[in-house]
This record gives C-alpha cells, structure tokens and sequence, in this order.
C-alpha cells in the first residue's frame, strides 16, 4: 500500500514537472524531421488532415475514434466509449505531456499503420490539429 | 506410508489457471485498442477470481488456506538458504518461497485490476495509467520469479509442481490427505466465470465497456451491470 501510495505521488509530481504546450510537440517533430531529412519542407496541416482522416492499409483511420472534426468529441470503435475531443482549441488538457503523447501516437499509430508514426507525420497531425479551431 | 494423495482441491487449481489465463490474456490485450473490451473483460475477471481466492483462503482446505502457508519472514530465509543446501526443505503444501509469490499476486492482482478499473472510468485523474502499467510489469515479473521458483523446486525435490496443479496430487503421507475435492465449489466458480463471458461476449454487460450506462441505446435502465 505504502508503494502505491508513493508511486501515484511520484506520477502526481512528474505530471507538474515535465508539463508540455501543443506547439513544443509540433517544433520537436519538425525538427526530428528536418534532421533526417535536409529537404523536409516544414509541417503541413493539409497533409495532416489527410493522413488523418485515410486508412494506412489496416481497418481503422485516426478519425475513425476522433472523428474527421476533432474538436468534437469522439466514440471509441470497439467499447463505444467517449473520447474527449483531441484539439488543443476544445480540450486544454491534450498535447501537454511527454509521456502521454509518446505512449498514445506509439499505441494508435500501431493500430492505425501496423507501425510507428515518422516524426513528418506526427509534425503534420500536430499542424493539422493545431490547426482546427 | 508414502503415496499419491490429493493436497489441492478443484477450486484452487481452477482459481490458479483461470488466474493464470485471464492474466496473460489481459497482458497481451494490453497494446491494441482492438482488444480493448477483452482487456477490461479479463480485468473484471481477474478481480472476481481473486475475490473468490480471498474468501477460499479462510473456507478452503488445509493446504489452501492462508493460515497454512502464513510463513514468518524469517522462516522464508531459512527456506531460501536450504535449497542451495544438500537437504532443501520440502513442503507439501506451498513451500515459503511459493508462498511469498502467492500473497504477491494476489496484491498486485487486486491492485492492478482496482488501478486499471479507475484509469478506464477516468476516476481519480491520469495518474493510476502509470500506476497500473507499473503494477502490471511488477506482477509480470514475479510471475517469471514463481516459474522460474517452479521449475527449480521441481527439480530439487524430483517433483512435477506444475503437473500437481492440474491433477491435485503429490507424493505424500496418506494422513496428509485433504479428504474432498469441493467439485461443487469448482463448478460454481466455473459457471460464474463462464457465464460473466457469456453475458459480456453477448452483449449484456456493455454498460461496464462503454463506462456510461445510459448513454448506451437499448440499455433497459436495470441493475445488470452489478457483476
């Protein structure tokens, strides 16, 4: 019980420790991006809309949980669950966090892409998202 | 007079392998929100397992009640020390070091599935993911510990521990015996794991999936999702 109650103060304190802007996303993906590619053109929140809202060869899109209009909310595929809205313009408390961006795009872009996300495509689902008011 | 007599009644070896298989399910339906509502699923029944275990530790027989394997930390070194000995300590029911890992899982257990319980209904913040996830690893490792403990202990002892679980029989004193299966208990612990898949698989407990009860079209406003 003592180390329950010890690790939820541990993950309380590094919640305020590392917190995070949307924008601090957008920038280090985009420069990830630049640093592997040397022509990589800067974001696009255009082509963040349609990486966003196609399918990548498996059964579900990015929109399929977050709908194509995310600053509503969403419905879970398989447990019909609520999904908060995923623009930071309609919930301020998304893209503020390393770890929990990390684990989601890992885990999603799994489900959606059968792989991991490349730092264009997050840079561009960042514009793109940043984008919508 | 040795012989094969039974040290572990039906309900205790049903509790250890649906145990077993709800754990491994939940940890392989962990990374996907395809298998998301199996995930929660198993977590449910993880949860009842062990609440069955809880109560079966105090009704149970001999060598599955908590009082017979409640060993003092003193005498789990001394077990620990005498395995590395010419003459390891044997134990019929379970051996202080088994014993350590049975009390442990049945703690991260409640812990994991209560943790994974408020993370999915959004209660008490984000911070029971990550306590959940840890949970989870914790108990992922001393599953590989009580294994691992397994497959020495077998060998030290020239005994199949595994084999033992399933069929209930070890090589004992025939006055070691416990006397009854308890097939009855078995049988009800089975129905109600069963029947919680049948109910949930068909659709009856969806309110416990999609976390909103009346939100959910179709959903008659009872007390179905009690559990």
């Amino acid at each position: 019980m003592r180390i329950s109650v010890s690790l939820f103060l541990l993950a309380v304190a590094s919640t305020a420790a590392f917190a995070e802007a949307p924008a601090d996303f957008l920038n280090a993906y985009a420069q990830e991006a630049k640093q592997q590619n040397p022509g990589y053109k800067g974001p696009s929140p255009q082509q963040g809309q349609r990486f966003f809202t196609s399918l990548h060869g498996h059964e579900w899109s990015c929109s399929s949980c977050h709908t194509s209009n995310p600053v509503t909310a969403g419905r879970h595929e398989v447990t019909n669950k609520v999904i908060e809205p995923l623009a930071p313009s309609a919930n301020a408390a998304r893209f503020t966090r390393q770890a929990k961006v990390d684990k989601w795009f890992k885990r999603n872009c799994n489900d959606v892409l059968g792989r991991a996300c490349s730092a264009e495509e997050k840079a561009d689902v960042m514009a793109y998202l940043l984008s919508v008011k | 007079m040795k012989s094969k007599i039974l040290v572990w009644d039906l309900p205790t070896r049903w509790f250890h392998w649906l145990l077993a298989l709800s754990f491994a399910g939940a940890w392989l339906t962990s990374e996907s929100e395809r298998y998301s509502a199996l995930h929660v699923m198993l977590g449910y029944t993880l949860l009842g397992l062990i609440a069955f275990r809880l109560v079966w530790g105090f009704a149970g027989t001999r060598y599955a009640r908590f009082a017979d394997f409640a060993y003092s930390p003193a005498k789990i070194g001394q077990y620990l020390k005498s395995l590395a000995s010419r003459s390891p300590g044997h134990y019929l029911g379970h051996n202080p070091a088994g014993a350590v890992a049975v009390f442990l899982l049945l703690a991260l257990g409640l812990a994991t599935g209560i943790s994974g319980w408020l993370t999915y209904n959004d209660i008490g913040g984000e911070a029971y993911e990550e306590v959940h996830e840890f949970l989870a690893n914790f108990m992922l490792l001393v599953v590989g510990v009580h294994i691992a403990g397994v497959i020495v202990s077998s060998f030290l002892h020239r005994e199949n521990l595994a084999r033992a679980m399933v069929t209930g029989y070890k090589e004992g004193e025939t006055d070691a015996a416990i006397r009854q299966k308890r097939g009855l208990v078995a049988l009800l612990l089975v129905a109600a794991v069963a029947g919680f898949w049948g109910l949930w698989f068909n659709g009856n407990l969806d309110s416990l999936v999609s976390g909103q009860a009346e939100a959910h079209a179709g959903y008659d406003g009872g007390h179905d999702d009690d559990d």
